[in-house]
């Protein structure tokens, strides 16, 4: 057992199952449960295909920048979809009359009657967690055979530690989601599907740019922070927008005073 | 072209948001594989971001203008 690899990979692949987990998580807090992880357990599915296939030799075969760039582009256009739509929201422009919200309001009545709706699967919802799921575990894959790989002696096992490192940070991470998610579906759906967009753009442009070999300052804990140069963004345009609102219906109402004058 | 037309609608349904990406994507591709442009490529994340962000004021920005 080589002690140092399993630590290495313990971490690295943390941080992977983190962001492959935060991704399944919305989408199953947002859509449903059922499609996320459909979504997910189909990414493992093809994962164990990929990687019992090739083996080690994923790392020459599996073109890792192309598929980030591939599904950093996706993840940014969903996630400036949903943004889009929840600034809208918040800044009063998005029209009242509108399937999602009906949707919901006859979700919420169902709710209030007791009665129960078995969750359909939602594609956007499976492809979400699919292709997060997907390339994470592609990620620790490439970790476990690059830091196994790194040491090979007669009397141990690179790569069985760094698997076992991993396969530990993996547990860890889906008990500790599945206590946060409980305290998660409090928060009121609009909040929750505008954090949706913050995190998938935030991922999608950490990934795309990374395809493209560009190394962020401080790697993987620069997503929080593109969460937050996002957040703020989002946060100045529904104050624009709202002020814009605000002068419309000041001018309209100038004008219809205008012409009621006599 | 109903196909097309549900894969559009279903993975953006925007043409500023699409087309403005995919824009960008070009321009970074370029930035990482043309020689001439080597010097650009240490600002790839931050024109991402900048260009993100303005893409999205632009699509928000043609929503407020349709609403008037």
């Amino acid at each position: 057992m080589e002690w140092a690899i399993a630590s290495a990979a313990f971490l690295a692949s943390a941080v992977e199952f983190v962001e492959a987990f935060t991704i399944v998580l919305v989408v199953g807090v947002t859509i449903n449960w059922r499609s996320s992880l459909v979504g997910a357990f189909a990414a493992a599915a093809t994962l164990a295909v990929i990687v019992g296939t090739l083996g080690v030799a994923l790392v020459k075969y599996v073109p890792l920048n192309d598929l980030r760039i591939f599904v950093g582009i996706i993840l940014i256009l969903f996630g400036l979809k949903w943004l889009k739509k929840a600034i809208l929201r918040y800044s009063g422009l998005k029209a009242l009359h509108d399937e999602e919200a009906i949707f919901e309001e006859t979700m919420a009545e169902v709710r209030a009657r007791g009665e129960t709706i078995a969750p359909r699967i939602h594609p956007f919802g499976v492809a979400l967690s699919y292709k997060a799921v997907l390339l994470e575990g592609l990620e620790v894959a490439f970790i476990v055979i690059t830091f196994g790989g790194s040491i090979k002696t007669a009397s141990s096992n690179g790569i069985g530690s760094a698997a076992l490192g991993a396969a530990i940070a993996g547990i860890l991470v889906i008990t500790a989601g599945a206590l946060i998610k409980a305290p998660l579906t409090k928060v009121p759906e609009n909040t929750l599907k505008f954090v949706v967009g913050i995190m998938l753009t935030s991922f999608g442009t950490f990934w795309a740019a990374e395809g493209f070999n560009y190394n962020w300052p401080l790697s993987d804990a620069f997503i929080p922070i593109l969460a937050v140069i996002f957040l703020l963004a989002s946060y100045l345009l529904v104050t624009f927008l709202k002020q814009q609102k605000r002068r419309q219906l000041t001018a309209s109402k100038e004008q219809v005073m205008e012409e009621v004058r006599p | 072209m109903k196909t097309l037309k549900a894969i559009y609608n279903f993975i953006v349904g925007d043409m500023i948001i699409l087309i403005g990406i995919l824009i960008v994507a070009i321009a970074l591709w370029l930035i990482s594989y043309v020689g001439a442009l080597a010097p650009l490529r240490v600002a790839i994340g931050p024109i991402l971001i900048v260009a993100a962000l303005i893409v999205l004021s632009a699509t928000l920005y043609r929503e407020a203008r349709g609403k008037r």
